[in-house]
């Protein structure tokens, strides 16, 4: 009885240690920097967070699938670009040509790997290359800036009861991602697949069409987030992918270490948002430089990996030695 | 079946040759030919480390932040004149070390491959700004030799070239010819089955990885030679050819070996220079190599039953007829 409530508290920890890590990281740059818990620091923190975190929604499922995305963010350059350009035509048709620039590379990505069944590494590796091209030749070569940031530019701006409306959009966003993932048949197939995408398949599940839209979605939320990234800095920038890639694995495999454990997960991905915003802001406000943030955020994934997978692996592992003891002392009653 | 294979990639590599030819003189000139040669080889022994890590069936996204190092390293010790052998010796063995790392964390600690490399490149990328806070170092690269390194012919042949073809014929011999080279392949096709037949499979993973971050390094060095300069970025350029040429090999020779990367890294080089002389600008680059290893990659895996494939399997049914 002892050992089993042990057990309850190491999986308990386990699943929201990371909430833990988050609290005590607040608490200690709100004591040490007295710039970290203003109402602007907040506000911007959670402006730049919501974008990013609406930006890796896709991307954590397309990972917890069992694929690979690495072509998000340069679809959220393409996206980014492309409004940038139409927006004197109108933020209705460069809202709209965003999101369907999104959907367009996405769709590519999930017939390539989901029907093709090509390695969704270099695919995405490739389609990101094509993705960056695209970006950089709609403004050839240089930035594209927009004169009046329209309404994605109100909508940004926005207060609602003190809080960013963005991060109510991504709230809202995170909201619908975790009813579809734990409550609907969506999840157990998204998570199955992970697991074993042939015997799914067996199974009579459309696995190839989960997979299409699985990229889908990714396309789809990378564009939404270039899309609002183009009006909060009133330009498109070609080579604004960059920063998001390592931040945006790292924000979803240190999610993998929350609510379900080892899996990536939509509200895990929004804690490793939140995790890494706050890092961001209080180690800037202590006077880091960009490649000492860099080298913290590199260690802090390799280390959630190692305690993840070595804890999956200590599970495995056991189950197995049990399973030979068993067999053995089988093996020797009947002999 | 090697043998249609190899026509295929004749045929192709003749494709490119002629249309490029057609469209600008200068293409097939001698002068192009040896800048496309010097200009690809420290791709290709980028992607000739990569292909180690492809034949065990591991992805390492570490190595263009390795050769960022290993180019600052290295950039360090000639800065400091100490002699361009030592600046050599210096910029690979820490990538060689890097690589282990990635290795023992893939094959030892077995971390999933993608993530863990990235981590482990993301933190060598950082440790490159150590040596001079993020500003490129070109100091004693002309006196040291580093310059004069890249430039230097022997005969009609830059030295890069000969590096690389040397390395490449070293690395053949190694991985086609050796019972390690056959340890590679054994672990890539099955682990367990590798294992059991008394095959030090982690070990081999380890000196895939190795051999990538070292091989990065000689290339981010060849192209700090090459620019005059190291940079804290120098690597990150790689990620994309580097991958395209030993999948786009691999997808057109059936598996990843030396000859497939070196072949279709050749391809790679020649359809950018050929873009470059017909004045396509710069930023289409990424694209064409990401459209032309899709479409590569598309029609020719065998795990597609792409074009090559079904033709092969049809040939292979008559002569069993």
């Amino acid at each position: 009885m002892a050992r089993n409530a042990g057990w309850r508290l190491s999986q308990l920890v386990l699943r929201y240690g990371l909430l833990i890590v988050l609290a005590v990281l607040v608490t200690s740059f709100a004591l040490a920097c007295p710039g970290f818990s203003t109402g602007t620091n907040l506000d911007s923190m959670l402006r730049a967070a919501s974008i990013a975190a609406i930006m890796y929604g896709g991307a954590t499922w397309a990972i917890a699938s069992g694929e690979i995305d690495v072509s998000f963010m340069q679809v959220a350059a393409v996206a980014n670009m492309l409004v940038a350009a139409t927006v004197p035509y109108g933020w209705a048709l460069a809202v709209s040509l965003g999101v369907l620039a999104g959907i367009g590379i996405g769709l590519l990505n999930g017939l390539i790997v989901g029907l093709l069944r090509l390695p969704s590494l270099i695919v995405t590796i490739a389609t990101g290359g094509i993705a960056l091209s695209i970006a950089t030749s709609i403004g050839r070569g240089s930035s594209v800036s927009i004169a009046n940031a329209g309404f994605i530019g109100e909508f940004l701006s926005v207060n609602v009861v003190g809080i960013p409306a963005v991060a109510s959009l991504a709230a809202v966003i995170y909201g619908i991602a975790w009813y579809l993932q734990e409550r609907l048949l969506f999840g157990h197939y998204l998570y199955a697949t992970a697991q074993n995408r042939r015997a799914v398949m067996e199974a009579g599940i459309p696995v190839s069409k989960i997979i299409v839209i699985l990229f889908a979605i990714s396309g789809v939320t990378s564009a939404t987030a270039g899309i609002l990234l183009a009006a909060d800095l009133a330009s498109g920038q070609p080579r604004i992918g960059e920063s998001y890639f390592l931040d945006g694995l790292t924000a979803i495999f240190l999610g993998a270490l929350v609510i379900r454990p080892f899996e990536p997960n939509a509200l895990g991905t929004l804690v490793g948002v939140l995790l890494l915003a706050t890092l961001t802001s209080g180690t800037a406000l202590l006077g880091w430089t960009d490649w000492q943030q860099q080298m913290l955020k590199g260690f802090l994934l390799l280390v959630s990996l190692v305690v993840v997978f070595g804890a999956r692996h200590a599970t495995v592992e056991d189950g197995e030695a049990k399973g030979v003891q068993a067999a053995r002392k089988r093996t020797a009653a009947e002999s | 079946m090697m043998p249609v294979r190899l026509l295929g990639f004749v045929l192709l590599l003749g494709a490119i040759v002629a249309f490029f030819g057609a469209l600008s003189p200068h293409f097939a000139a001698t002068a192009n030919v040896s800048a496309i040669l010097r200009h690809m080889s420290a791709i290709e022994l980028a992607a000739l480390g990569l292909t180690f890590v492809v034949v065990v069936r591991r992805s390492d996204l570490s190595f263009p932040g390795i050769a960022s190092l290993g180019a600052m390293t290295a950039g360090w010790f000639v800065a400091q004149e100490q002699g361009l052998p030592l600046a050599l010796l210096a910029g690979i063995s820490i990538g060689i070390a890097c690589g282990a790392i990635s290795g023992a964390a893939v094959g030892f600690m077995r971390l999933p491959d993608i993530v863990s490399t990235i981590a482990i490149g993301a933190i060598s990328a950082s440790l490159s700004f150590l040596y001079s806070q993020g500003a490129t170092i070109s100091d004693n690269f002309v006196s040291v030799g580093l310059v004069d390194f890249n430039n230097r012919s022997i005969g009609l042949v830059g030295v890069p070239v000969l590096l690389m073809l040397a390395i490449n014929l070293a690395a053949w011999m190694f991985l086609h010819c050796t019972r390690f080279g056959r340890g590679f392949y054994a672990t890539g096709e099955n682990p367990r089955s590798a294992l059991l037949s008394g095959i030090r499979t982690r070990a081999y993973v380890l000196g895939a990885f190795a051999a990538s971050g070292g091989m990065s390094c000689l290339a981010g060095i060849l192209r700090s030679a090459e620019a005059g300069q190291a940079h804290v970025h120098i690597g990150s350029s790689f990620l994309l050819p580097a991958y395209a040429s030993v999948y786009l090999g691999a997808a057109l020779f059936g598996r990843a070996s030396v000859a497939a990367t070196f072949a279709s890294c050749l391809l790679i080089s020649a359809t950018l220079n050929g873009c470059n002389l017909l004045s396509v600008p710069y930023y289409y680059g990424e694209g064409i190599i990401g459209l032309l290893v899709l479409l590569t990659v598309i029609a020719f895996d065998p795990r597609t039953g792409g074009l090559l494939d079904t033709a092969i399997r049809h040939s292979g049914n008559k002569t069993e007829a």
